[in-house]
Parts: structure tokens; sequence; C-alpha cells
């Protein structure tokens, strides 16, 4: 789906809300009797770089998801002034193997970057996502800080919870966009998976964000919708997130979860923590609006 | 001879310029680098100042040996007198640059207020001693780098800010093709990172103001009359080595009485090494070329410091008195529970009497959490830093303030000392907190709580919401034992206005008396 197709869409979802029934109920039923059941890919390996080549591989590998040309994001997680082995960031080779990858599929631009919860410069130092991106020499790559003027707002047409965000501009218009979340723990989403990392396109006050969280990250979900979902749980942070500080709460699994359906590279990755996808309110929330599909079932899951 | 003057001044000149542009690179080097470690010595200017030396040493009755950088600077004095102020000093350059935009109001030169400095410096020296710290209010760099840091800098961010804000929106977009690179070069060479907002920005921009406003009395009034530092190089300077003659029998010129930015030649063309600069426009400027700065100069005639007896007992005695009125004030007995030390602070009256309110940690803080305090810690605590957690926090993993503390209030501390240096404790305020009050799901302090075991817990609790409904909640309480004060959690409290999440000082480290009565038990 490129970006024309997908505003398309978007007209004739609002079309369709604005024409039918006040009680409109395309439900996830619908839109998984035209579709396949989406395909989620998992691998496990030492290797990270050979690792997001391998996970990629029953996707279609990466030239199904960046074709040449197009301006692409790669949104990793690096919110917080943590170190890769504390697992609160996204692993800095695994940002760095997307982004290679990515270049190798002849992108024309491609841009990472993250609104941070701790002091800015620090996130992308300490993470060490900022070292892996200055050691790629490639004038296509860009990775900077939000510039607070490019926050726009954006209404939610099919939010439940939300109707308006400041979205950052460079994200709502990438040809491209590619989720790259580290999976990790969090008292109030009870993990942090695809579509938490996306509060990180947001500007404002996010705080607001955590009253009726689940269905507003759904909501949010709505616009930003990422082509490749890449759940990095090379190593997942199981208590104290999301941000954690001590190493006795991380395991090492060296596992990367891969998705185009958002919804189901969440659902997936959530058994890695030994729980079910029906736990996350995000994920059900989603779910209901037809953004995915939850049921482990109703999924193509290949180790790759 | 006179081209041996020219080439002095341009010298002098060049001494200037380089020094004042050092200075300006380092102020802007004072903030997060890429790592902890700051690469420059950003605060050395405040360490080669022998008067703050020499009052924080009073102050806290010891030698505080990372001020030693100032006796190079006494020594140089012992032999080459006040060179310090017209070569070096960055506030001095900066008033001999803008000298020619303020015309003074009276021609000539009055020196009315000479002496005023030397009982001012008498003053604060003895002040210092007795426990009142008001060093940093008259020192010139304090006034310059506070002023810089907390109006003029911020300010500058904003005007550029705002410019390229403009021409991003409103202009068509071949303009930003010439405005975007510039703004974006700009940030990355002079513009501050990030925008930071300051307690008594603006009172410290007129302080600041002030000493160029009183340009129009005299050339180089604040170096003549007030200066503290001056005074202090001016007592060494009395028995420097080398000196200026005049001429003695030269008629009725008085170029070098005219062009003296320090008025420091008398009317029998004596150069009085209280006050000359070394600035050495007079050797240029006289037609006879009677002038000269040398070694062997004993005619020359060792100056008084012309002080009347009852000012400097005066001085001496309000020095000594006024600090023992400091006590009798409340705060002497109960603490503002909202004055937050950045961490490693030494105990108040100790952090007080070291703190020469230079801004220097206020301007490399980088969560912008540290203000000045107004007179939350009395009149002699004014500029000292505090945290304010709603302006912002005091990041986890940094340690920057105490790094760049010239005198040591602030200690330098390890992360490690860092991560249990407890500066508050915070309490909240369930009338407000969202999930207490109204039954909303929130959690955002437990989030962003930096300690590894978060200091910030919840529990579920069932509670009805305003709509009646019953709802399950997390509820958050703190685990006193865990929390630093760092503040992140009111920084980041989601509420419009004032926090549900506040930081008292209870409990703070460097203060026994302010231990929390009961210790929390996890639950």
């Amino acid at each position: 789906m490129d970006r024309r197709d997908f505003m398309k869409q978007v007209l004739l979802w609002s079309a369709g809300i604005s024409t039918s029934i006040p009680s409109f109920r395309i439900g996830s039923g619908l839109l998984a009797a035209e579709k396949e059941p989406p395909v989620v890919s998992h691998a496990r390996g030492k290797n990270y770089y050979e690792l997001v080549g391998r996970v990629l591989e029953p996707l279609g590998g990466i030239g199904k998801f960046v074709k040449t040309g197009e301006h692409v994001v790669i949104k990793p997680n690096m919110a917080w002034d943590r170190n890769p082995d504390q697992a609160a960031n996204t692993h800095p080779l695994v940002v760095k193997a997307i982004v290679e990858h990515s270049l190798e599929a002849g992108a024309q631009k491609i841009m990472v970057f993250d609104r941070t919860c701790n002091e800015q410069r620090r996130c992308y130092v300490n993470s060490g996502i900022q070292e892996a991106m200055e050691s790629i020499k490639d004038k296509r790559l860009a990775y900077y800080h939000p510039d607070t003027r490019k926050f726009i707002p954006v209404n939610i047409e099919r939010g439940k919870a939300v109707n308006r965000l400041e979205i950052y501009k460079d994200a709502l218009e990438a040809d491209t966009y590619i989720n790259v979340p580290v999976a990790k723990h969090h008292s109030l989403s009870k993990l942090t998976l695809g579509l938490k990392n996306s509060m990180g396109v947001l500007g404002g006050n996010r705080g607001n964000m955590h009253h009726n969280l689940g269905q507003k990250l759904a909501d949010l979900a709505t616009v930003i919708r990422p082509k490749l979902t890449l759940i990095d749980a090379t190593r997942i942070l199981l208590r104290n997130g999301p941000q954690g500080g001590d190493l006795d709460d991380v395991r090492i699994i060296d596992t990367l979860v891969a998705s185009a359906d958002p919804v189901a590279c969440d659902a997936f990755a959530t058994t890695l923590f030994d729980m079910q996808p029906d736990e996350i309110p995000s994920t059900v929330a989603a779910y209901k609006m037809g953004l995915g599909e939850m049921h482990l079932a109703n999924m193509q899951i290949i180790q790759a | 001879m006179k081209t041996k003057g020219m080439q002095l001044r341009y010298w002098r000149r060049l001494s200037q310029i380089l020094c004042f542009v050092l200075f300006l690179f380092l102020f802007i080097k004072t903030d997060y680098s890429g790592s902890n470690e700051l690469p420059y010595a950003v605060n050395i200017l405040f360490r080669v100042d022998p008067f703050l030396a020499a009052a924080v040493s009073l102050g806290s009755k010891a030698l505080v040996v990372l001020m030693w950088p100032s006796l190079i600077f006494i020594g140089l004095s012992v032999i080459f007198g006040r060179f310090f102020c017209g070569w070096i000093c960055p506030m001095g350059s900066l008033l001999d640059g803008v000298h020619r935009f303020i015309p003074q109001v009276r021609a000539g030169n009055t020196n009315r207020f000479r002496s005023f400095k030397f009982y001012l410096l008498l003053f604060l020296l003895i002040g210092a001693f007795f426990g009142l710290p008001a060093a940093g209010y008259f020192d010139p760099f304090s006034i310059l780098v506070r002023g810089l840091a907390l109006s003029v800098y911020p300010a500058l961010n904003v005007l550029t800010t705002s410019f390229f804000t403009f021409t991003y929106q409103e202009m068509p977009a071949w303009v930003n093709m010439v405005t975007e690179p510039l703004y974006a070069s700009l940030k990355e060479t002079i513009l501050p990172f990030q925008q930071n907002h300051h307690d008594l920005a603006l009172v410290s921009f007129f302080i600041l103001l002030t000493i160029f406003a009183l340009e129009r009395l005299e050339r180089r009034f604040f170096c003549r009359s007030t200066c503290p530092v001056g005074a202090f190089y001016a007592i060494v300077a009395r028995f420097s080595l080398m000196r200026g003659k005049g001429g003695t029998k030269c008629g009725k010129c008085r170029n070098c009485m005219n062009v003296c930015r320090m008025g420091a030649i008398d009317e029998e063309r004596h150069i009085s090494p209280l006050d000359c600069n070394l600035c050495m426009d007079c050797i240029v400027m006289c037609p006879g070329n009677k002038i000269s700065f040398g070694f062997q100069q004993k005619e020359v005639r060792k100056p008084a410091f012309m002080l009347s007896r009852r000012t400097f007992l005066g001085s001496l005695m309000l020095g000594t008195a006024l600090p023992f009125f400091l006590g009798t004030r409340t705060m002497a007995k109960r603490p503002d529970p909202f004055l937050i030390r950045p961490p490693g602070a030494l105990p108040e009256t100790e952090f007080l009497s070291r703190c020469v309110r230079c801004g220097e940690c206020m301007k490399v803080c980088i969560g912008n959490g540290l203000q000045p305090s107004f007179l939350d810690a009395g009149i002699e605590g004014l500029f000292s830093p505090r945290l304010s957690a709603r302006t912002g926090y005091c990041e986890y993993n940094c340690t920057l303030c105490g790094q760049v503390c010239p005198t040591g209030a602030l200690a330098e501390l390890t992360l490690a000392q860092k991560h249990v240096t407890k500066i508050g404790n915070v309490f909240f305020d369930k009338n407000r907190c969202l999930p207490y009050a109204k039954g909303i799901p929130c959690i955002v302090c437990e989030e962003h709580c930096p300690t590894p075991d978060k200091a910030i817990q919840f529990r579920e609790a069932q509670v009805l919401n305003s709509k009646g409904e019953t709802v399950w909640v997390m509820q958050p309480y703190l685990v006193d034992e865990r929390c630093i004060g760092c503040g992140i959690c009111e920084a980041k409290c989601p509420l419009p206005g004032a926090s549900a999440v506040r930081v008292t000082s209870a409990g703070e480290s460097r203060n026994p008396e302010n231990a929390l009565p009961v210790q929390s038990q996890l639950y």
C-alpha cells in the first residue's frame, strides 16, 4: 500500500463512516474475511544484523516494504537515558541493521528519530543508537532530534478516546514507516510494544495519553500505520519498566518479531513474556477497531 | 618609544578580544557535550578570581583548593599591577567595547566614588567571615555569567527561534532553502540546544544592564568605584613592581588625564597603580613621550588609598554586625521546605558561604531544573541554585552541576554517589492525583521514576470515579528509602498547573536534622 492508496482508503473509510447508519460496525471479521491471515515471523540468533535479514524473509524481505526512491521513517524506541544492556531502548545493532537493509533496498532518504522522555541528547547517546547511526556513512541517512516547529495537529477521525493529536510531520509524510520498538514491561500498558512506541511521534502533553491509554494507543494507530513492525526482543525487560536500570530485570532471548500487521506483531510478542494478547489493552482495542489480528490462531506464525 | 607604546596598546586589545572570545566559548561549552564529563574547565574565570577565593575561604574557614589558580593572578599582579582589569577581564572588555555607544553625561574624571570599592570589599570579606555571603552580588563575573545564562542567552534563543519559526511557517520554499540551513548551523554552533526558562531572568538582566548604564557617569565606572575584584587587585597593585611614570613638568596638556579610562592620572600627572589597568593609551597620547612603564621607577610616589577612617570602621562594623541579624529570622529556625538544593550541595550554611551565585550550575543543568532562589533562602541566598521541579527535573545520570561549581559548594559527585544522594522526598497530593481524586488511570510518575527499583510504586485499588462507576486504578505511593528527590515525577505529572506530586527537602542527605521520621515499608 503506498501513500496514495492509503489516503484513498482513509477517505473511503471516512466516507463509509459518514454515510452509514450510526452504529458503524465494520468489524475485524469482515477485514479478516477479505485478507489472508497475517504473517508473523520470529527468529532467534546472536548476530543481530543477520537476524534482521532472516526474520524479514518470510514476509518477503525488506524489498517488500522499502521501494527504491522512497522516504522511510525508522522509529526506534530511544526514549530513556539507559544503555543497551538495560533493555529500555531498541538495541542499536537492530536499528543499524534495519537502516542498512533499507538503504540497500534503495531508500532515497531514511529518517531516524524519537521524542524522548529523558533529556534528548543523553538518550540518543546512551542508547548507543547515535553511535550506531554515525557508523553508517551514508548521506541518505538522517538521524536528528525532533524540531518543535514540526508537530502538526491531526484530527483522529476514528478516535474513540482522543480526537486530536500533534504528530511529527516526517512521520506523517513518509512513504514507508517502520516501527522498531523494544519489547518491555510497562506498569500501565502491561507491556510496551509497537503501538506504544508510536507515542514517540507525538508532540504536546503526552501524559494525557495515559488516561485510557489502551484505547488512545489504538486511536493513534489509526493514523500512524507502519508498513512494517519489527519488535526487538533481543533482550527483554521484565520488571521496573519502561526504563528499568537493573540488569537482574533483563532477560536475554536474542529474538526478533516482525509483521506487516502491527496488532498481530504485538500480540505474538506478548507471548514472549508468558502473557496472552488479550491482557494488553492496546492490542484488544486496536483489534476491535479492525486495525489488525490479535488471535494467535488466526495468524501464520513462522519461525525463520 | 611611540611605536613601542602603540604596539603594546594593540597587544592589549588583542588580549582583550582573545580573552573575551575564550570566555564566550567556555560559556557556550558549559553544556552537555555527548558525555557526562565536561572536556573544558568552563568555570576557570571564577577560579582565577582572588576576591572570590578570599571571600569563599573566609566564609568556609578553609582554603578552597579548587580556587588555587587565583594565586597565579595575585602573583602576576605583584609584578604588573591591575593588568587583569585592562587585559583580561571580560566585563572590562565588554565595557570598553560599548564605550563609544554610551556617551558620558559629564566630561572629565571626578573619581568621586573611587574609595567605595574598598569599603565594599572590606564589608564583603568581613561579612563572608561572619556569615553573610554576599560576594556574588558584586563580583563582576557572577553578574556577567548570571546575566548571560539566565536571561541574555535564553533570550537570544527566543529571538532566533521566533524568527526562524516565522520564516518556516510563513515564507515560501525558496526562502527556507536559505533560512533552514542557516538556523541549523546556528543551532550547531552558538545557540543553546534547548530553550531554557529561568526565574529572575529579568532581574539578572537589569543588574547586568545597570553596570552598562553606570558608564554614563564615568568611563569604567563599575571598575573604578564598585568592583571588589578591582579593589582586591588595587591593594596588591599598591606594591606592584612595574608601574607607570607620568610626565611631571609637562605644561598644560592633559591628554593623558583625559584619555585614561580609569581616571588613574592626577593633576601632577602621577599615575596611580591603584587604578591604572595598563591599557597603554596614555603612552600613545602623550605628545612629549614622557610616559613610560618600567620596573626601576623609584621616584614614583606610592599612592594612598584615600579612605576615611570613619567609613572604614563603619564598613567593618556593618560587616561584623549584620550577619548576626540573619539568625533572627524564622528561616533560621524553619527553612523553606521547598528549597531543594542540587545534588552534592554542602549543608546549607556552608553551601551558602561557598556559593558565589555564578549561575554556572543553572547554565549547565540539562533538565532546566536549577533556578535562582529569590528570597526563599533569605537575602543571603538570592540567586543561589534550587531545584524547581515543575519547570525541570534533575536528570538521573547527570553530574554536571557538581563539575562546573568553581568553589565546591556543590561537591563533584561520581555517578554512583549521585544515584544515592537524596536531595528531597516527594509527597502525593491525593486531592489532585487523578487515580485518587477522580478514579482516572494515570501513573505517569511511576513510569518516569528513574531508580532501578522504582521509588514510586502503586497499589491497585477499587474506587468510584466521577461518574459513579466502580473502577480499578493504580494508585501511586512512595518508598522513601529509594526516592532521591530528582523531581522528574513533579515535572512530568500531566495535571495542568500545579503537580499532584511535589518534592520537598525532607530527608535530604546533607541535613540529618531533616531526616524523615518513619521508614516506610514495601507492601
